[in-house]
């Protein structure tokens, strides 16, 4: 028995000596704390609970506050305007065709860039975190290292970001999207070839980002728009709760709100 | 069930804003109408992406109904005063809210005011 445990701790120590070291540097700053520490303090500094202009102000129904009569219209990242090929053409159709009643598990990515649901900017010197409200995060690399070996990503809600600044401006490439429709029904339907570049900067006291997105799979051509986004007040701290209760339904097509849990059938 | 509207104020207002998309369309509720309903709160759904407010009411022939009552998301009530024991089960609300479209005893909340005739929250 003891042998065993020997043997078992050996196997283990064996193990760490392998590919563990490699992963814990890439984990870690390889700056001094001095240089860190100058790194840090060149920085910008973007706190606030952010969301798109199009949903600030919201209220308790979830409506946003009107906005003055003739401002210009808001860009959305849904991508309903995008230049699309047939194979972009009928993927929108099913998409229009499967929307009604669909739930949802989350905004995803892009969405969560352009969302009823506030988000936070962590700026660090290796990497910049973007946090929303359901516990959404993406994590975007500034410490110089290249996008992985394609071998090394794979599709996900979130994607596969790599980032770097230039000035004040956060420039980003993220590759490897899960088509964005399927795990929020109102995203676009991008495939997971689709490249996507971000340009983030502060304007005043709005978050300005140019977003560009190359799909050769349901593209003709690059489309771009761009969003801005407000600090939304009255927020002390972030309170991050999960996606459970989605009672969207659907009734002759048109959407309705399904019974509640404990009085459906079968429950 | 489908509900008819008798037992409760209705008002046809019309609104100057299409409101923003949130987690799903609008197009589901008639927003050029206003509902207010009295009852009593059957349970409050404090979750993602919608809170709701189970609403029991009387309909023109003196039945119970339910009413699911859709709200905002957790993050943007507790912003505007409201928290998860707001509304506890048992308590007396008139909620107004625009109607379902397809007749069913629900909508989404524009606003709700206590017992005492005092808003809940601070809303807008």
């Amino acid at each position: 028995m003891r042998q065993a445990v020997v043997a078992a701790l050996a196997a283990a120590s064996l193990s760490a000596a392998g590919p563990a070291p490699a992963q814990d540097a890439a984990a870690r700053s390889t700056l001094s704390t001095a240089e860190r520490t100058e790194a840090f303090a060149k920085l910008p500094y973007w706190p606030g609970y952010w969301v798109s202009e199009q949903y600030a102000n919201t209220t308790i129904g979830g409506f946003a506050a009107p906005r003055p009569a003739g401002s210009p219209r808001l860009q959305r990242l849904n991508g309903f305007d995008a230049p699309y090929n047939d194979e972009g053409k009928a993927r929108q159709a099913e998409a229009a065709r499967t929307r009604a009643g669909r739930r949802a598990d989350g905004w995803g990515y892009p969405m969560m860039m352009d969302a009823a649901t506030p988000f936070q900017i962590m700026i660090t010197p290796e990497e910049t975190l973007i946090v929303n409200a359901y516990g959404e995060t993406r994590h975007i690399y500034t410490d110089g290292r290249p996008m992985p070996p394609a071998e090394d990503m794979w599709p996900t809600v979130w994607g596969t970001s790599i980032g770097h600044w230039e000035g004040d401006t956060l420039v980003i490439e993220t590759v490897q999207v899960q088509m964005p429709y399927t795990y929020f029904h109102g995203g676009p339907t991008f495939s997971e070839e689709a490249r996507y570049h971000e340009r983030i900067r502060m304007d005043g006291d709005h978050l300005v980002m140019e977003m560009t997105v190359e799909d050769p799979v349901t593209l003709t051509g690059p489309w771009s728009a761009t969003i801005t986004h407000v600090r939304e007040q009255a927020f002390d701290r972030m309170v991050q709760m999960d996606f459970s209760n989605d009672r969207t339904g659907s009734e002759n097509g048109v959407n309705t709100i399904e019974p509640p849990a404990d009085e459906r059938e079968g429950q | 069930m489908r509900f008819q509207f008798a037992g409760a104020v209705l008002g046809a207002v019309a609104l100057a804003v299409t409101p923003a998309q949130a987690h799903h369309s609008f197009a589901m509720f008639d927003m050029t109408k206003e509902v207010t309903v009295s009852g009593t709160v059957r349970q409050f759904q404090w979750t993602n992406p919608h809170a709701y407010i189970q609403l029991m009411a009387k309909d023109a022939q003196g039945r119970d109904v339910e009413w699911s009552m859709e709200m905002g998301a957790p993050m943007y009530l507790y912003a505007r005063g409201w928290r998860p024991g707001s509304l506890k089960n048992g308590m007396r609300v008139t909620v107004t809210l625009n109607p379902l479209r397809n007749g069913q005893p629900g909508g989404v909340v524009r606003d709700v005011t206590g017992a005492d005739g005092k808003p809940i929250g601070t809303n807008r």
